[in-house]
């Protein structure tokens, strides 16, 4: 898929995290189902836990609290402008603000990049293991770029501590079915108009944000043994104090049978 | 970590880190006098007033070309055919609202091993880039995994910037920016590699970029272009022959335009692109042969 944008919103004030939920799902999907413009996919992570920063931390140094994460798919930039900056404002770009603290969301225009796993199907019950590259358990990973780390040399690094992390740690090595590298596209840099709309002040950028999918929410361990030998990589690459990452469930909004 | 030895040589010692080498753009934008340092450097003597290019070539980027007449990106590998297209000099604006840039120049006594080391070794040092065209090139910097796989001897001159990204702080005739070029393999920039060889094509340099103006605002556009640079041999030297398309990233592998719907290149970005090209390509042409001469082949001085 070429592009897609990756919507990091919390709950609005006076919100509970069911009444969010039921929101965003049920309403706020169903808009988006009826006036579907140019979006190829839809996808709702709804999480389910997360942890920001690191234990050395004495505070959290950014908004600590993150309720889903959606991903809209097109197939290029035009189809997405089409989309988010219709000439006549669509009813899903205006229900934001009945869920969403819009101001504390963090946006990422992305392009993908499919990282192999080992094993891609499960083995714990065979019945399982017809479709590869699945899972329950969809965790993002938002990591912060060292403000000193060129950021090609950002995803070179990136790259080398995923390998690091795969061969320390073998549960997750065994259970990870998928990886993704969803890196910031340029095209993101132009989103002033979008800031102000929201009235977001210096919202943080990440270059990189890491799905891993494993089976089911009880492989979470698989998944915190890999992030603490990722962020063990002795080169210096990311700001773990800014980064976080987040259990989720998907939740598919809009997803057509592939055509092929 | 480099050794003390290898830490005082100039190609090392002109590393710096992304938020310093950031910050350093905007004082480097004014162009400022060579350090002692620099004037010390065997090359320095290169940085002097450019040869000027002929007033009718540069006539010929005053005003647009015939959009018909241009290509776009997924034809690039026309250029791969015998004799020339339509358009090998102008620019404009294409009617989907990129930019189109050609340019052609016939570099006497340069040679494609002498391409591939420029593009290489000219990335070192700061003077290296601005000797290229002292009134418009300002600085350039490299990332250390980059610097290190410059100066590694094992990879070819004609690889090494496969999949490497130079950050230029240039003027291309609309203010000093700073542009990050992340050059490509000729296969992953999309041409077709069953055709690739002598005499359709003897070196390339190219791939996409992002530029932005250096005293960059919140307002300020982050702009994607292709650059295309193919050499092919030519009786005592190369033909250069140039394609920008502003506005278009590669996606995927495959460019993509990556405007938002009706918004248009501007026609200043274009020509001021397409002029500077034109200048700098001629001086370049003029030392190329000379410098390489004198220290082609290596990357350290």
């Amino acid at each position: 898929m070429p592009i897609k944008l990756m919507a990091a919103s919390r709950r609005r004030p006076g919100l509970t995290r069911a009444e969010y939920f039921r929101y965003i799902e049920y309403y706020h999907g169903t808009i988006a189902r009826d006036e579907r413009f140019k979006i190829s996919s839809y996808i709702q992570n709804h999480v389910v836990d997360g942890a920001f920063g690191v234990l050395s931390d004495a505070t959290h140094q950014q908004v600590a609290d993150r309720e889903c994460v959606v991903e809209l798919y097109f197939e290029n930039f035009p189809d997405m402008l089409a989309t988010l900056e219709p000439a006549t404002p669509s009813a899903a770009s205006q229900d934001g603000k009945f869920f969403a603290d819009e101001r504390t969301n963090i946006i990422v225009m992305a392009e993908e990049e499919e990282v192999p796993v080992p094993n891609p199907f499960t083995t714990f019950n065979p019945g399982l293991g017809i479709v590869k590259s699945v899972g329950a358990l969809k965790v993002l990973q938002y990591i912060m770029r060292d403000d000193e780390v060129y950021r090609e040399d950002y995803y070179q690094h990136w790259r080398d501590a995923h390998a690091y992390a795969m061969e320390k740690a073998p549960y997750a090595r065994e259970q990870m079915r998928r990886c993704v590298m969803n890196k910031r596209c340029r095209i993101n840099d132009n989103d002033a108009a979008a800031r102000k709309h929201f009235k977001m002040v210096d919202p943080p950028v990440y270059d990189l944000v890491v799905s891993t999918w494993f089976d089911t929410l009880e492989q979470a361990g698989a998944f915190r043994q890999y992030n603490e030998a990722v962020q063990s990589y002795p080169k210096k690459f990311a700001d773990w104090s800014r980064s976080f990452f987040l259990y989720t469930r998907q939740v598919p909004i809009i997803r057509d049978t592939p055509k092929n | 970590m480099p050794t003390a030895t290898e830490a005082s040589k100039p190609e090392v010692k002109a590393q710096l880190n992304f938020k310093d080498w950031y910050a350093s753009t905007r004082k480097k934008a004014e162009q400022p006098p060579l350090t002692p340092e620099e004037k010390a450097r065997p090359f320095a003597k290169y940085y002097r007033d450019p040869v000027p290019p002929d007033p009718a070539h540069l006539a010929k980027m005053d005003k647009p070309c015939d959009p018909s007449k241009a290509i776009y990106p997924e034809q690039m590998n026309d250029l791969l055919n015998p004799g020339y297209l339509d358009m090998e000099i102008g620019w404009c604006n294409l009617p989907n609202g990129a930019g189109f840039i050609a340019n052609c120049y016939q570099h006497k006594g340069v040679t494609a091993d002498m391409i591939d080391w420029w593009f290489v070794w000219h990335t070192l040092e700061d003077l290296r880039y601005r000797i290229w065209f002292p009134p418009q090139h300002a600085g350039i910097m490299i990332s250390p995994e980059t610097r290190k796989r410059f100066l590694d001897p094992s990879i070819p001159f004609r690889e090494k910037n496969w999949g490497a990204t130079h950050h230029v702080t240039e003027n291309c005739d609309c203010g000093m920016e700073n542009i990050d070029i992340s050059f490509m393999s000729p296969k992953d920039f999309g041409f077709d590699m069953s055709r690739w060889h002598e005499p359709n094509v003897s070196t390339f340099a190219g791939g996409f970029g992002w530029a932005c103006a250096v005293n960059k605002t919140d307002e300020s556009i982050t702009a994607p272009a292709l650059m295309c640079h193919i050499f092919r041999q030519i009786p005592g030297g190369l033909e250069h022959r140039t394609r920008f398309w502003l506005g278009y990233r590669i996606s995927n592998g495959k460019p993509e335009l990556s405007l938002p719907p009706g918004v248009r290149v501007p026609e200043a970005a274009i020509r001021g692109l397409a002029r500077h090209n034109v200048k700098e390509f001629k001086n370049f042409g003029v030392f190329l042969p000379q410098i390489y001469a004198e220290l082609g082949g290596k990357v350290e001085v």
